[in-house]
């Protein structure tokens, strides 16, 4: 397979451009409906000759885009940092400790990645409005976090399996204690894994639409996918503005993507693989 | 080491982006830019410093309302700042968009409202188990009879003030029809009405449209035909729908005529998958000659085509025995919770909503008749039709579902309209046995 | 050693609260109203037994939204299993530029499942959109490729499935890169066709990553949701409805609470058998390897 490098990769471009074509044509129709004016009936494939700011400067405008933007990489970054910690603490004695008991934990939370969340919509939002948790940044973060963790757990628990005993059983020997141990010792080796948990659980926590829709009820607290439904899911006669909103909306997590694709795609292969 | 720096890009990075975007968007500019998708909270706080504002009292209300449009919203945050300027009470406005009913019936379930909220047609069959009396304020003694009896429970009591009142027919393309040859005003029956469709047919044009993507465009229709077809000067049917001893195998006819336009091909072929801003369009470009939608429709129609000639029909009759009529609801219409904290806050924005000047503005905004006797709005372009059918004296009648059918069937007028449209050779019987078994198990689960 | 090990469960505690309060006991109130016919938002409900239960049985809505979830997660799991094979083999011979091929096929799996429902109707939709307009430009007639259940269903899949085989190239491309190349230069040698390198070599050592793929693929198409909301709500009808989404229909438009709250344990229960099987089927098949 590898020898097959050194000749003619023609059928190989075509192809590769045929796949490009595919997995673009989304994103092209959307920047082709984004820049143009909604007078324009061009067909969506077209590209305007002319560059139509308009539709940014009304997505921009109309749904304090950059207060959603701001609210959702606060609720972003704080829940992805609960989400490792909580997530290593938690891996940590599941990794150790081995017991039947401890492999019904296991099961347990792992079969909360498989619960609907409508399914319990309604207890859930009771619940937090008696906490005064409705439209607070704590709110979704917390419920956000909870629903993230089992990914977490799972990442890091196989992780630590892999990292021998030997310092830790040294260190209790020295006479730390568990935490410190857990501290001092785990914590310092989980760097790659963390990187993997922070994108995949960033990305969901990122584009969370259904806790978002519910929890977050003021406008102040809009995150962005909720800003852009709304201009979608409103009977909005400015196609043409939704499109750039969405194309906001997306921009950030496609620039980081960009700028770290060597993490999300670890990331990715170790949240499978490991 | 790595991590960190990771950690520290993505940190800088959306921070960066956060404050372009937060620095460009320039909140005035924006706000007239922008048209219906969501609305913004003013902070009240600003308004405190202005000369002769009251001082604020630290009580925030929460208000949800669900209308539509750049101009209504504009218009109810602007009343709830002056408010807030003359009492020192601050408003929290919040408009859910499409989610509202959703978000309403949730906080339901948590018993957690809103202080205020726009009851949208279901002050009684929905919130009345939440809302607070409204018999003793001022207003209570001046709501037109027409709108009255919809917003008040069995028990007497009224549930929600109706700044306006929305009289629904049937919007048409006026100058389609006159190339149609059609004369609006001669569609007394639904026959008649099926004869102009033909007409349009002819033309190549289309006679209905329908954007069903969102179903909630194909239960309007059966809101407007059932009515003509059951319950206008029929008591025995009105008596059997409340009382659940209805005879369902009769809906044949409901659904049945559904089903004979789509037949004959007087809907448009994307019934089903269109959304609802194709039909305004289409309304616009003048390819379509009827819709189904209210008269904020028609706003939106106007809207994109300015020169376009919309107006609205009663709906026609069933036979020439009977007359044609218009179906009345509730379109701004509040009221306020009955266990809220600011109750008396609330009471006193609903009262600031319902003064004179303020309701007038308001209503005037949405360009519909008022809901009470003190104030006359201005209603625009559709003026003249409010006129003609309040002369010719047209009966107004309230929307099936809200007074005949118990809550939750609204769900299956949609489902089963749009089981109709998809051309099943059996829709219309399985659409009649749906509407039989659903109202059996709504009306048990009221009891 | 051990009184340490009992100790270190401690640490898990506060996850474990997080779990109960904020999965379990909604989970348990859910099947509370699982027995009632409660309307999803009156202060009032009724106990019905276990008529919710029996209804599933009977419903025909309900086992349409069965057989498309199932739909959902199967055959997304197909496409994004074969293709995202395909692309891993494809990939993993060298030529220049295939990272750039690699970053456009992963991209779309950044973007919001509802976002990619909205920008999608930009191509399915009947008047102006992408897809008719090429029909138009080869002088074909318009389709309405929604308004039919079955195929907006099969839509949505591919949707699904384009949008995140990404995913499973990945999971692949890594699982190809650690297989030794002496293997494929032994088989050369042996005189092995590539088909039978695939065969005998390739397949059997890329099991683990078959296995995580396809776990991850049919939790997520099984639990597909916001691109059937952004595109169809479901309909026509009912035909276009997966569990999730009939669960949203039962709640809210159609205010059947108490029987939205049985079918969503129902799908929780088949999610949970569905890649429990799986999962343990593929944890056999490893050992044997």
């Amino acid at each position: 397979m590898v020898k097959s490098s050194k000749k003619n990769n023609i059928p190989k471009y075509i192809l590769s451009i045929f796949i490009i074509t595919l997995h673009f044509m989304p994103i092209y129709i959307l920047l082709t409906v984004s820049f143009k004016s909604p007078k324009d009936l061009s067909s969506r494939w077209v590209f305007p000759g002319y560059l139509y700011l308009k539709n940014f400067q009304t997505a921009l405008g109309r749904s304090n885009f950059g207060q959603a933007l701001i609210n959702t990489a606060i609720i972003a970054v704080i829940a992805v940092v609960g989400i490792a910690f909580l997530g290593a603490i938690t891996a940590y004695p599941l990794a150790r400790n081995k017991s039947r008991f401890n492999k019904f934990i296991k099961g347990f939370i792992m079969g909360v990645m498989m619960v609907p969340p409508l399914s319990i919509l309604v207890p859930l939002y009771s619940m937090l409005a008696k906490m005064n948790g409705i439209s607070t940044y704590w709110g979704i973060i917390i419920v956000l976090i909870t629903f993230q963790l089992p990914t977490s757990i799972y990442l890091y628990s196989n992780f630590i399996s892999a990292i021998p005993v030997g310092l830790e059983e040294a260190a209790s020997i020295d006479g730390c204690g568990p935490f410190k141990t857990f501290l001092y010792i785990i914590m310092p080796q989980l760097k790659p894994v963390t990187a993997s948990v922070a994108i995949i659980t960033g990305i969901n926590c990122w584009n969370n639409y259904q806790f978002a829709l519910y929890l977050l009820q003021s406008p102040k607290m809009r995150t962005v996918t909720l800003a852009i439904s709304g201009f979608f899911s409103q009977d909005s006669s400015n196609v043409n503005g939704a499109a750039a909103a969405a194309l906001l909306g997306i921009s950030p997590v496609i620039v980081l993507f960009l700028l770290l694709q060597k993490y999300f795609i670890q990331g990715t292969i170790d949240s499978a693989l490991k | 080491m790595k991590i960190k720096k990771v950690m520290r890009l993505i940190i800088s990075t959306t921070a960066i982006l956060g404050m372009l975007t937060g620095c460009s968007s320039n909140p005035e500019e924006g706000i007239k830019e922008g048209a219906s998708a969501t609305s913004e909270t003013k902070s009240a706080s600003a308004e405190s410093t202005k000369e002769g504002a009251a001082p604020l009292t630290g009580v925030t209300i929460e208000f949800l309302y669900n209308l539509n449009g750049e101009t209504t919203s504009d218009a109810i945050l602007k009343a709830c700042e002056d408010f807030t300027y003359e009492t020192g009470i601050e408003v929290e406005a919040i408009m859910p968009g499409s989610n509202f009913s959703d978000t309403m019936k949730t906080r339901m379930a948590a018993n957690q409202l809103p202080d205020i909220w726009t009851t949208h047609g279901w002050a009684v069959a929905r919130y009345s188990e939440y809302l607070e009396p409204l018999n003793d304020q001022e207003f209570a003694a001046s709501i037109n009879p027409e709108i009255k009896d919809l917003v008040t429970g069995e028990d007497g009591n009224i549930y929600a003030a109706p700044l306006d009142m929305d009289l629904v027919g049937i919007t048409y393309n006026g100058d389609l029809l006159t190339e149609a040859g059609v004369n609006v005003d001669e569609l007394k029956t639904w026959e008649d009405f099926d004869a102009a469709c033909k007409k349009v047919s002819d033309l190549g044009k289309t006679p209905i449209h329908i954007g069903g993507k969102d179903n909630f465009t194909i239960g309007n229709i059966f809101n407007d035909i059932a009515p003509t077809l059951y319950t206008n000067d029929n008591e025995a049917n009105q008596k059997a729908l409340l009382d659940g001893s209805f005879d369902w195998s009769q809906w044949d006819k409901a659904a049945g005529m559904l089903d004979a336009w789509n037949q004959k091909g007087y809907i448009n072929p994307d019934c089903l998958t269109a959304d609802y801003m194709t039909s305004i369009k289409a309304m616009a470009k003048g390819d379509v000659a009827f819709s189904f939608y209210g008269a904020s429709g028609i706003a939106e129609v106007y809207a994109i085509n300015a020169n376009a000639n919309i107006g609205f029909m009663p709906l026609p009759a069933k036979d020439n025995d009977s007359k044609q009529t218009l179906l009345v609801g509730e379109h701004f219409a509040a009221g306020v919770w009955k266990d809220s904290e600011h109750k008396k806050e609330a009471m006193q924005l609903l009262n600031y909503l319902m003064r004179e000047d303020v309701c007038t503005e308001l209503a005037s905004v949405c360009a519909m008749p008022s809901g009470v006797s003190y104030v006359t709005s201005d209603t625009g372009k559709l003026a003249e039709y409010y006129a003609k059918y309040s002369e010719e004296g047209i009966q107004t009648v309230p929307y099936f579902d809200r007074a005949y059918l118990p809550s939750g069937m609204w769900n299956d007028l949609c489902t089963t309209g749009a089981l109709i449209l998809s051309g099943d050779s059996e829709g219309v019987q399985k659409a009649t046995e749906q509407m039989e078994s659903s109202y059996k198990e709504k009306m048990a689960q009221a009891n | 050693m051990k009184k340490k090990n009992f100790y270190i469960n401690l640490f898990y505690i506060p996850a474990i609260i997080l779990f109960i309060v904020f999965v379990a006991y909604p989970l348990i109130y859910g099947v509370r109203i699982s027995f009632t016919n409660w309307n999803g938002y009156s202060q009032k409900m009724n106990y019905v037994g276990l008529k919710n239960y029996l209804r599933i049985f009977t419903d025909e809505n309900v086992l349409i939204a069965l057989r498309n979830t199932l739909i959902y997660g199967i055959c997304s799991t197909l496409i994004q299993n074969v293709l995202g094979l395909a692309y891993a083999i494809f990939l993993n011979s060298k030529f220049k530029g295939r990272s750039i091929v690699r970053t456009i096929i992963y991209l779309p799996v950044m973007i919001a499942p509802l976002i990619m429902g909205y920008i999608m109707y930009f191509f399915v939709q009947y008047d102006g959109g992408a897809i008719n307009d090429i029909l138009h430009a080869l002088h074909k007639a318009p389709v309405d490729l929604m308004s039919n259940g079955t195929v907006a269903v099969c839509i949505m899949t591919i949707i699904n499935s384009i949008q995140f085989v990404g995913t499973a190239m990945i999971i692949y491309l890594a699982g190809l890169q650690n297989i030794s190349v002496m293997y494929y230069e032994a088989a050369e040698i042996d005189g092995a066709s590539k088909w039978q390198q695939f065969k005998n070599i390739t397949l059997p050592l890329i099991v683990p990553a078959l296995a995580s793929s396809t776990v991850i693929n049919l939790i997520g198409g099984l639990k597909l949701f916001d691109i059937i909301m952004a595109l169809t709500s479901g309909g026509p009808g009912y035909s276009s409805h997966s569990l999730s989404t009939l669960i949203t229909n039962q709640y809210f438009s159609a205010q059947n609470a108490g029987y939205a709250s049985t079918i969503g344990l129902f799908t929780f229960a088949l999610i949970m058998i569905i890649s429990n099987l799986v999962s343990s089927y593929f944890d056999k098949k490893e050992v044997y390897m």
